[in-house]
């Protein structure tokens, strides 16, 4: 079954088996890792790079096809139907999938290779390496849905196997309280999700098709305040996924999975979900202002969040978790800007420089058994391949002329400029924050004198560390070659915005009249380039001058600021604000406390009150009671026999 | 003998296995706890069968009742008309999803009871007459028979947990065995006020039915006596707040017990609801349903709030099924297709569920005798099996798509959402709950550091437990990845209910 969204005769024409494929090759992967190399951890390691790896290769046959072809293809079947309710398993390929499609599956790739020699000795790699492939699959599942029903089913499986393995680790208690957070917190999101999704059910006959749901947004006949309820019921789900305030509290926390993991889940794929979801039902936002401002808002306040807390991280591994807030925070805005190519232009740098970035932490915590970053220090020496490519991850992400991140980021600040110049103040504050926290990071990382890094613990048998952190060294080719191949897209990404290509690769999602619109317009505007290129080497000039130089020491600074950095130690007292007052107070001493009271005393007062009525009767009828159980059961049973052979007498056969 | 005829045999005797396995298990002497069990086996695995057998063999599209058997019993004397009481069996897509259940969770709890040492013989009589209560409330056709074989699951239920349960269980078991008669007694007023209302001189379900439909049975009457039923079953599906026994019942209940009550019973309570309340009396079910509403949605929230903080994982569950009920109640009162769908899904779904967390918990309970999550911790070490039966079983629970709780908790929310978007909104935020007391058990108990304390006690679920859990996982998973032979059964009935829209 085929049929075409869009009124244009190009589509692509890859084969609908090659997209079935992406999807199978790392279920494939997980169903005999699970089934038969558990135990084998080389082979179920290279097994997953293998199976990730035939995705990877054949999600760039499709981005190849939709390049050369252009516009929507959308494969679909019925998978069950029940009265009204019919229900879709479909794929749609478009740019916007595809470019999502090699993103997911390439940073995939490259994490499943560095994870055999991450994890290398750990005894749950086999789990580790199904986990991930399970989630490979359920991301992939994601973003070739072609329905809202099957991007929630996706949805949630994301979430289980980011469960899974931030808990994967489950004996250390932070781990497993890391776990249980991320998903309480963003199944609240979900519901969100799950709203829109049934009232995208009541209000739209049933149809789930993105493309339906795009042309019933669109549709002047549509009443807007369901559009802007429908924008939000999705919006809060991304908020929970993409970790936007108020739902940001668990992505710092998640943290304590692995540190590849963090890599493809906690940076590059699964909390871009949010922004991936937001773009797929773009024309949404187009028709709904009022929920447009409030993604930008919420996307401005995460990005303002996320910069200030990581100023003051101490650990390695959160100043990049914050950071990611931030840029996630940075991308919504973007999208609620309206600017569709710029987010999505900025998801796709961020997924390869985010990612090289916590991989290249991942290599530090190789060597030192610690991501504080007060226990490092003078690593460039030891670790000159982490160190360059750790630095190119940075700049990219400071948005240094001419890495890739510069482009994406100017085009959001070049989006929020058009729209409100409040979301511009903001961005631009949080793209000098972002200059200094990194190179802050990596002055304290890199420069300066060794300080030892964490001693082994020889007690803790579930510890899987090998080397000497008091010796550190450079990781093994395994660990440092995916950091090379990430640093080529992390600096040379911009070239695809070169001509507008990547912007008509994208914009063919679309629906026409949004298509053109947004091709009509320019993307590069010299002025906001060079004041964003002015914040971001403010910035580094800063944490140079501080954390290089020190010719103001940061006790200084922070003693100066006190009431600002007690602010964003505390994380803006969030955490304590949710854990504190709604888990500790409200629910537990008020409503729970009320809930027992209710049944101990009014409900079950009546109920015993009863009871002793019956049991002053039932001391009469004693006798009845011999106590013997079988007396009771040759009571029952004889007169169901009884009913039965009454029945037989009055109607024989 | 047509085909038509021989299908209302295989009802009639899947009737009488149970009734069968209780008697050959009276002639056994009690010290043969062996051949007990094994008579038990065969009887559950036969009684398994013919389950998959009635709910495969059911034709979607072909009449509303199916498979008919109808002996009369007592007839043409006194009050009593043509076809006054008879022993009239038959399923529709209902009642065959809810046999092919009692099937699946009667065979799982057969297998797990077989370590039951103390007293088999009476545990294995008294199981299985309770058993065939079951089937013969599913497979009913007449009000007389109905009641009977209801009264028939419920009664062996208080020596069950009496004999052979733990923690307080004489309170527990008077408790239940109390708040139940009273719902019988309303009940048994309700059945002969609408017998005399119909005047038709007969207990017979179609045609009393057909009377409630067309308006015999008249409107006060059936508005008067709807609340009779629905609080009368209401109190066997832990209608709040008629639940209190739910929570303390299945602490004290046997592994075994819980598993079936929980996983088949509770059901009986929604059974009712819909072959008394809605099928019986059309209009007052119009009249009183959002009534019910209410309630179902206060007992979805309440009993998952109420979960949150629970230290026993047995009162865990039995808030849990507080709230999983409520939204049964909830679809139920939706009376529209897919909300009532939903709910009857939400039975099966609940039912092989909550078996699953039943089964798990006496697996451990059995070894460590305490069932206090704060004992526990990094379990996952030791019982990776269990844990993982218990994970899948919990997410079941929470909703997660791919497994059944999300195929039956879709249909209820879509079918509220429609009726009532207020209480649609109140019945997700129940769902983050459940998300909230399943999570914090699984931190507590499965991971974190392990407790020394179990170091060489604990161990993972036997080989029988094993196959026990692997058939619940089963059918989670079958009815969660392909919806379509439930959902055809049961909403090919419930579009045909008189009074239900769309």
């Amino acid at each position: 079954m085929l049929h075409l969204a869009t009124e244009a005769a190009a589509h692509p024409t890859v084969s609908e088996g090659v997209l079935w494929a992406i999807l199978a090759a790392p279920f494939v992967g997980w169903a005999l890792i699970v089934l038969y190399v558990r135990k084998l951890p080389l082979v179920a390691g290279w097994l997953a790079a293998a199976a990730v790896g035939v995705a990877c290769v054949l999600s760039y046959v499709v981005l190849f096809n939709v390049i050369a072809k252009g516009g929507i293809a959308v494969h679909t079947h019925e998978w069950f139907r029940a009265g009204d309710l019919v229900v879709n398993f479909g794929v749609r390929i478009d740019g916007l999938t595809a470019v999502m499609l090699c993103v997911v599956t390439s940073v995939a790739f490259l994490v499943q290779v560095y994870s055999n020699g991450y994890m290398k000795g750990d005894p749950g790699i086999g789990r580790y390496f199904a986990h991930m492939c399970l989630f490979t699959t359920s991301m992939i599942g994601l973003v070739l849905a072609d329905n809202l029903f099957m991007i929630f089913i996706f949805w949630e499986l994301v979430g289980l196997c980011s469960y899974l393995l931030i808990g994967f680790w489950f004996h250390k208690p932070s781990a497993a309280a890391a776990a249980k957070k991320a998903f309480i917190v963003t199944r609240i999101g979900d519901l969100g999700l799950l709203a829109a999704l049934l009232l995208i059910y009541t209000r739209n006959d049933g149809n789930f098709d993105v493309s339906a749901i795009q042309a019933w947004a669109l549709n002047s006949g549509t009443p807007g305040y369901l559009v802007t309820l429908f924008a939000l019921g999705i919006f809060a789900g991304a908020v929970g996924k993409s970790a936007q305030f108020p739902l940001q509290v668990w992505l710092p926390d998640a943290m304590e999975g692995p540190t590849p993991v963090s890599a493809l889940i906690h940076a590059a794929t699964m909390v871009a979900a949010g922004v991936y979801l937001m773009a797929r039902f773009f024309p949404v936002l187009e028709a709904s202002p009022d929920a447009r401002h409030v993604v930008a808002w919420i996307g401005a306040a995460t990005a303002l969040i996320g910069a200030t807390i990581a100023l003051v991280q101490t650990d390695f591994k959160r100043v990049m978790a914050y950071s990611t807030v931030s840029q996630l925070g940075l991308m919504m805005l973007g999208l609620g800007a309206l600017g569709y190519v710029a987010a999505i232009f900025h998801l796709l740098t961020h997924a390869f420089f985010k990612s090289l970035l916590f991989l290249s932490s991942g290599n530090v915590n190789h060597a030192t058994n610690t991501f504080d970053m007060r226990l490092m220090g003078g690593l460039r020496k030891q670790m000159p391949i982490t160190l360059v490519t750790c630095v190119i991850g940075s700049l990219s992400l400071a948005g240094v002329v001419p890495l890739a991140g510069f482009w994406s980021k100017d085009e959001i600040l070049l989006d929020a400029w058009r729209d409100n110049r409040g979301l511009w103040v903001v961005a631009s504050l949080v793209s000098a924050m972002t200059a200094f926290y990194m190179f802050r990071a990596i002055f304290l990382v890199f420069f300066g004198e060794y300080k030892g890094g964490q001693p082994v613990d020889h007690h803790d048998e579930d510890s899987h560390f090998h080397g000497d952190p008091a010796h550190p060294h450079e990781a093994p080719l395994v660990m440092w070659l995916p950091l090379v191949i990430l640093a080529v897209p992390a600096i040379g990404a911009g070239i695809f915005a070169l001509n507008h290509g990547f912007r008509n690769l994208i914009v063919d999602a679309l629906p026409l009249e949004i298509a053109d619109q947004i091709k009509s317009e320019s993307s590069f505007k010299w002025g906001v380039a060079i004041a964003s290129s002015a914040f971001a080497a403010g910035g580094i000039l800063l944490a140079w001058a501080i954390y290089y130089k020190q010719w103001f020491s940061s006790r200084s600074i922070r003693m100066g600021f006190a009431p600002l950095t007690n602010l964003f130690e505390n994380k803006w007292f969030f955490d304590r604000l949710y854990e504190d007052f709604f888990v500790k107070l409200v629910l537990q001493r008020g409503w729970n406390r009320l809930l027992e009271l209710n049944d101990k005393y009014v409900v079950d007062g009546v109920v015993n009150g009863s009871a002793r009525v019956a049991s002053m009767a039932s001391d009469r009828l004693r006798f009845i009671q011999s106590g013997q159980i079988q007396g009771y059961g040759l009571g029952i049973a004889a007169g169901v026999v009884a009913v039965v052979i009454a029945v037989y007498a009055a109607n024989p056969l | 003998m047509s085909y038509d005829e021989a299908q209302g045999y295989v009802v009639l005797s899947t009737l009488a296995q149970p009734l069968l396995a209780a008697l050959i298990i009276l002639f056994i002497p009690a010290t043969r706890k062996m051949a007990i069990r094994y008579v038990s086996l065969f009887f559950a695995t036969l009684m398994l069968g013919l389950s998959v057998y009635i709910f495969t063999a059911y034709q979607i599209g072909g009449d509303s009742i199916q498979m008919e058997i109808s002996w009369a019993w007592v007839e043409n004397t006194a009050f009593l008309g043509p076809r006054g009481i008879s022993l009239h069996l038959g399923i529709d897509g209902i009642a065959a999803l809810m046999v092919l259940l009692t099937g699946i969770v009667a065979f799982a709890a057969t297998l797990v009871s077989w370590k039951l040492d103390y007293r088999p013989k009476d545990f294995f009589i008294l199981f299985w007459v309770l058993v065939a209560g079951v089937y013969g409330t599913f497979f009913a056709l007449d009000l007389f028979f109905w009641f009977f074989f209801y009264e028939l699951a419920v009664v062996p239920l208080y020596l069950l947990i009496g004999v052979w349960g733990s923690t307080r269980k004489e309170y527990g078991a008077m408790k239940l065995t109390l708040m139940l008669v009273g719902g019988s007694v309303l009940i048994w007023i309700g059945i002969f006020a609408i017998f005399n209302a119909a005047g038709l001189h007969t207990f017979d379900l179609q045609q009393l039915w057909a009377a409630g439909a067309d308006g015999t049975i008249d409107r006060n009457t059936q508005k008067i006596f709807f609340p009779f039923f629905v609080i009368g079953c209401g109190v066997l599906a832990a209608l709040w707040p008629f639940h209190t026994w739910s929570p303390d019942g299945h602490m004290a209940a046997p592994t075994a017990v819980s598993m079936v009550h929980a996983g088949v019973l509770m059901k009986l309570g929604a059974f009712g609801i819909i072959r008394l309340g809605i099928q019986l009396l059309p209009e007052g079910a119009e009249f009183w349903m959002p009534g019910l509403m209410v309630l179902g949605t206060i007992g979805a929230v309440y009993g998952a709030a109420a979960a949150l903080t629970q230290r026993d994982f047995k009162l865990i569950s039995g808030y849990s099924s507080v709230s999983h009920m409520g939204y049964v109640l909830m679809g139920l009162a939706t009376m529209n297709s897919i909300g009532i769908t939903g709910a009857v899904l939400q039975m099966f779904s609940h039912g092989v569920m909550t078996a699953l967390v039943f089964l798990m918990i006496g697996a451990l309970y059995d070894q460590a005798h305490t069932r206090d999550l704060r004992d526990f911790g990094g379990i996952a070490k030791v019982m990776p099996w269990w844990v993982v039966c218990y994970t899948i079983a919990g997410l079941a629970n929470v909703g997660l798509p791919g497994l059944s709780g999300f195929t039956a908790e879709f249909h209820i929310f879509v079918g509220t959402f429609e009726t009532y978007p207020l209480f649609g909104g109140l019945a997700i935020f129940a769902a983050a709950l459940a998300a909230g007391y399943m999570l914090r058990m699984f931190s507590v108990v499965f991971f974190g550091p392990f407790n020394p304390r179990w170091k060489d006690r604990l161990h993972d679920i036997t080989p029988l437990e094993g196959v026990a859990a692997s058939a619940l996982i089963a059918s989670m998973v079958v009815m969660g990845v392909w919806w379509a032979p439930f959902t055809d059964r049961v909403s090919h009935t419930v579009t045909q209910l008189v009074g239900v829209t769309g």
